[in-house]
C-alpha cells in the first residue's frame, strides 16, 4: 500500500455559536485506503464532511487535498479537483430521472459527446439499469442511496466520502453496497472515507478507523485496535448510558 | 354571448404572452429563491428598447428581440453579479429591498430617457385581423401568442435536453448536492437570471406590435406574472401556459362585461384566492 497522503486535515475547527462541532481535528488519509469515521450521534462527523467539501468554511485549520490547499474553496471546484460525497439525509434531484441525475454528475469530466458512455458505465456498475428511467422522487431509500453513490461516482472522484450510506438498508442490500465499494476501491482505485453507524460495515470494510467524540478525534487505528480502545468504549457506553 | 367568446379569445391569446413573461420570473424564483420585484420592469425596459430600436432604425417590433434578447440577457447577468449575488446569503428583507431598488432604478432611468408620456411604434407588419366563425382575431395578438408558445417550448427543451439546462434544474432541486457533483452555483444562477430577463425581451417586442409603453407599466406586468405564477405553482411549464391563459381570459372578460378599470381587480382577486385556497398552485409540485 502506498502511503502518499491524498487528504491532510490539520487543526480543523468548526463552531456553531458556542458549540464546537469539530474541535481541532488533525488526520491524514492515504491514497487507495478505505478509512472509517465513527462516533456517537452529534459527534461532528457530518459537520467534518461539510467542512472539508466546502459547504462550510472552517473557523480554524487547513485542508490539503492532493497537495493543494482547498480551505474555503467552493464545493464545485473541490469536486473538479476530485472529491465527491453522498449525504446522510439523501439529497436526490427529485424531479429528475436516475439517468439524468447520474448524467449531471458525469458532466463534471465529460462533454455532451461522451457523457452517456460514462452514465451507462456507472449505472451498470451500481446495478441501476432497472430503475434508470424512474424519477428520483419516486424511489425508496435503498435505491436513493445507490443513486447518490452513482451520481458521486460519475464525477470520477479520487476521494469519495460516504455519509452513512448503509443506514436503513437490509442485510442483503448492505452486502451489495459493500461489494460495490470494494470493487470501486480495487478496480478504480478510489480512496474511500465512510461515516457509518453500522459497525458490521465499518469493521468489514475499513483498514483504518478514526473516532470522533464531541468534535474531538479521540482515537485512530485498525478495527481491532479501535474495538479494544477504552476511550472508544467509554464514548459509546457513555452515550448509551445517557439514553 | 358573442362578446364573451370574443373577449375570451383575445384574453387567451394575451395570456400566452403573460405565460412567457412568467416563465422568466419562475426560472429566477425557482432556481435561486429570489423574489424579483423588478421582473415587470424588465418587460417595460424591453418594450422601451424595442421602441428605441424600432424608431431609430425602422425595425419592425416583432424583429427587435433579435437585438434585445442578447441585450436583456446581459442586463440580467450584470444585475445578478452586481446586486443579487451578494444578497443570497442575507436576510430575505435585504433581497426584497434590492430588487425593489432595481425596480425603482429602472423606472427612473426610463423616465429620464423617454419621459413619462406613452410611446408606441408605427404599425407593425403583423397588423390587421382574421375572421373565423364570425369572430375577429387580431393578427398581432395571434402571432404574439404563437411566438410565445414557441419560446416557452424552446426554453422547456433547453432545460430538459442541454447540459446548462440540467445544471439549472439540478441546482434548483438541491443546491448542495449539485455543487458537490461539480455544478457551479454562481454561474448557474447568473445564467438563470440572464435567461429569465432575456425572455422579457421576446415578450416586450411582441407587446410593442399592438401596445404602447410608459414607465409605470412594470408594476402591471410584475403583478400579472406573480398572479400567473401563484396560480400555476412551481415546476410545471404546461401549467404555466394554462394559468397564463386563465389569467388573460379572466382579465379580458372582466373588462368586457364589467368595467375596463376592473382588470387588475380580477387579477388580484385570483392571486389572493389562490394563495388562500391552494398555496402550491394548480400544477405546483409541493
Ligand atoms: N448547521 C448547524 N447549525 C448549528 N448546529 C449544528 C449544525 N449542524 C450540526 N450542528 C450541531 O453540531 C453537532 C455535530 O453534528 P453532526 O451532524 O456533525 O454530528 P454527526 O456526528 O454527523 O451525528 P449523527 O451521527 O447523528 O449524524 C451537533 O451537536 C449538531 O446539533
Ligand atoms: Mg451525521
Amino acid at each position: 500500500m502506498s502511503s502518499k497522503p491524498i487528504l491532510q486535515v490539520s487543526n480543523l475547527t468548526k463552531r456553531f455559536g458556542n458549540l464546537v462541532a469539530v474541535n481541532n481535528v488533525t488526520l491524514q488519509i492515504h491514497e487507495g485506503e478505505i478509512v472509517g469515521l465513527i462516533g456517537p450521534n452529534g459527534a461532528g462527523k457530518t459537520t467534518f464532511f461539510n467542512t472539508i467539501t466546502g459547504l462550510y468554511t472552517p473557523d480554524e485549520g487547513r485542508v490539503i487535498f492532493k497537495g493543494e490547499d482547498i480551505t474555503g474553496v467552493p464545493p464545485h471546484k473541490i469536486c473538479k479537483l476530485g472529491m465527491s460525497r453522498t449525504f446522510q439525509v439523501t439529497k436526490a434531484f427529485t424531479e429528475m430521472t436516475v439517468e439524468e441525475t447520474v448524467r449531471v454528475g458525469a458532466y463534471n469530466r465529460h462533454g455532451e459527446d461522451d457523457v452517456m458512455e460514462k452514465v451507462d458505465e456507472v449505472i451498470s456498475f451500481c446495478g441501476l439499469e432497472e430503475i434508470r428511467h424512474q424519477k428520483c422522487g419516486d424511489l425508496g431509500l435503498a435505491s436513493l442511496r445507490r443513486v447518490e453513490l452513482a451520481r458521486a461516482m460519475a464525477t470520477e472522484p479520487d476521494l469519495l466520502l460516504l455519509d452513512e450510506a448503509g443506514a436503513g438498508l437490509t442485510a442483503a442490500e448492505l452486502a451489495e453496497l459493500m461489494e460495490i465499494l470494494r470493487q470501486l476501491n480495487k478496480e478504480q482505485s478510489v480512496t474511500l472515507c465512510v461515516v457509518e453507524h453500522v459497525m458490521q460495515m465499518v469493521m468489514g470494510l475499513c483498514e483504518r478507523i478514526f473516532v470522533l467524540d464531541a468534535g474531538e478525534l479521540i482515537a485512530e487505528g485498525t478495527p481491532e485496535e479501535i474495538s479494544n480502545n477504552p476511550r472508544v468504549i467509554e464514548a459509546y457506553l457513555g452515550e448509551r448510558a445517557i439514553r | 354571448m358573442d362578446t364573451v367568446v370574443q373577449s375570451l379569445l383575445n384574453g387567451a391569446l394575451m395570456g400566452c404572452v403573460y405565460a412567457l413573461i412568467t416563465l422568466g420570473l419562475s426560472l429566477i424564483f425557482g432556481v435561486m429563491n429570489v423574489v424579483n420585484f423588478a421582473h415587470g420592469d424588465f418587460v417595460m425596459l424591453s418594450m422601451y428598447f424595442a421602441f428605441f430600436i424600432g424608431s431609430m432604425w425602422g425595425v419592425d417590433a416583432v424583429f427587435t428581440p433579435a437585438i434585445t434578447f442578447p441585450l436583456l440577457f446581459i442586463v440580467g447577468v450584470v444585475a445578478y453579479y452586481a446586486i443579487i449575488d451578494g444578497t443570497l446569503r442575507q436576510k430575505y428583507v435585504t433581497q426584497i429591498a434590492v430588487t425593489v431598488g432595481l425596480m425603482t432604478f429602472l423606472r427612473a432611468i426610463t423616465q429620464l430617457m423617454w419621459k413619462a408620456q406613452p410611446r408606441a411604434l408605427p404599425y407593425s407588419l403583423i397588423q390587421g385581423s382574421i375572421h373565423i366563425a364570425g369572430y375577429n382575431i387580431m393578427l398581432s395578438r395571434l402571432i404574439s401568442a404563437v411566438v410565445s408558445i414557441l419560446a416557452i417550448g424552446g426554453v422547456s427543451l433547453f432545460l430538459s435536453k442541454t447540459w446548462p439546462g440540467r445544471a439549472i434544474r439540478a441546482a434548483s432541486d438541491d443546491l448542495d448536492a449539485a455543487s458537490l457533483v461539480g455544478v457551479n452555483y454562481r454561474w448557474t444562477y447568473a445564467l438563470a437570471f440572464g435567461l429569465g430577463s432575456a425572455l422579457t425581451a421576446i415578450a416586450g417586442g411582441l407587446l410593442m406590435t399592438f401596445q404602447q409603453v410608459d414607465p409605470t407599466m412594470g408594476v402591471r406586468f410584475g403583478l400579472l406574472s406573480w398572479c400567473v405564477l401563484a396560480l400555476a405553482g412551481l415546476g410545471s411549464i404546461p401549467g404555466l401556459l394554462i394559468s397564463g391563459i386563465i389569467v388573460g381570459a379572466a382579465e379580458s372578460l372582466s373588462m368586457a362585461l364589467w368595467d375596463p378599470r376592473a382588470r387588475s381587480l380580477i387579477v388580484y382577486l385570483i392571486f389572493i384566492l389562490v394563495l388562500w385556497v391552494r398555496p402550491r398552485g394548480l400544477f405546483g409540485r409541493k
